[in-house]
């Protein structure tokens, strides 16, 4: 009971929370960091005990509420006390957005962050390939004409033939020697 | 196996079980009401007594909007879908303590934690907080155009 106390009187003082209630037990509070909210007030627990406002589908309660309590907001907080079937959608709309930032749906609508990303995966897959073709081209000269001359190749072929290259299972195991030709 | 803490035949009156019986829900529902009709195994004992703490958490008539939020948020953080009793329930304590935006909040994080059986679940509980909404007066996210992206935040990594 001592911490729902101490919970109630640190919202009504200010919003500036300095010392925390030990977790479970009596005894002196512990210092936290000070934490400038302005003027929101706080709700709840949030995520981890943290006086912030962070909108998340995992922790979908805030600590603080999103907007000050000014204004027409204040007007509204008067409104909301009485019958909610007397507020129009647009004043219930306001509720909220004084709450919450984002609605839930927001936070998981698609960002389209997969075009660029896809395009700049597609922009970097083809600098390489332009930098293969630019080495290809331009650092890499012509092919020897022992490989682009086709009658220097066949004479290498028909030399390869009579040195009997590989004759059990390569080059010339192809070759039949007895009718002079290549086998089928 | 999830937990699926929401039921179509509750274990207490029998004037809600009858109301409850004539309701055609769907399929896997209506396969355990079948089941439950006839015994109580462990597993829903242990389910029923779950749904009512939670109902009796948020019953309770001195609640203020801090345990409201800390106890919706310790209930979806569970791998269930909570019952509709215990969201009645919560959503009648945000009343008490004049807070409408939490209704709204809490029906929208309800609606995600249906994750892909949304078309099966949502509907059924739709009906069965009809009577706390129309009471209280509280629009469903989809009435106040909530399940639609109405503005847009930019990413906070993408400012430079």
């Amino acid at each position: 009971m001592a911490s729902l106390a101490t919970r109630r009187l640190l919202r009504e003082i200010g919003q500036v929370q300095v010392v925390g209630v030990r977790f479970g037990s009596a005894g002196p509070p512990i210092p936290l960091q000070k934490v400038n909210i302005g003027k929101r007030e706080i709700v709840g627990f949030g995520n981890n005990g943290e006086i912030n406002y962070v909108d998340s589908v995992m922790s979908p309660f805030p600590a603080i509420r999103f907007k000050e309590d000014v204004g027409e907001v204040a007007a509204l907080r008067t409104k909301e006390q009485g019958d909610w079937k007397k507020m129009t959608k647009e004043e219930k709309k306001a509720l909220y957005r004084a709450s919450f930032c984002q609605t839930l749906t927001e936070l998981e609508a698609p960002t389209g962050e997969w075009k660029s990303v896809t395009g700049l995966v597609l922009l970097g897959l083809s600098l390489g390939l332009w930098g293969y073709l630019w080495v290809k081209w331009v650092v890499y000269g012509d092919m020897p004409d022992t490989i682009t001359n086709d009658e220097k190749r066949k004479a290498q072929i028909e030399r390869m033939i009579a040195l009997r290259v590989n004759p059990v299972e390569g080059f010339a195991s192809k070759y039949d020697y007895e009718k002079g030709k290549w086998k089928e | 196996m999830l937990r699926f803490a929401l039921r179509t035949v509750p274990r207490l009156s029998a004037i809600r079980t009858a109301t409850r019986a004539q309701q055609t829900v769907m399929s896997v529902g209506s396969l355990r009401m079948q089941q439950q009709v006839r015994l109580m195994s462990s597993e829903n004992l242990a389910d029923a007594e779950f749904d009512a703490r939670y109902e009796a958490f948020f019953n309770r008539p001195d609640i203020d909007g801090w345990e409201i939020r800390k106890g919706m948020s310790d209930l979806v953080q569970m791998d269930l879908v909570p019952d509709p009793i215990i969201v009645a329930a919560a959503l009648r304590a945000c009343r008490r303590v004049n807070d409408y935006a939490l209704t709204t909040r809490i029906l929208e994080i309800v609606k995600i934690k249906c994750a892909d059986q949304v078309n099966e679940i949502w509907p059924y509980m739709i009906q069965e907080l009809k009577p706390t909404l129309d009471e209280l007066g509280i629009l469903l996210p989809e009435e106040m155009g909530y399940d639609q992206p109405e503005l847009a935040l930019p990413n906070p990594y993408d400012i430079h």
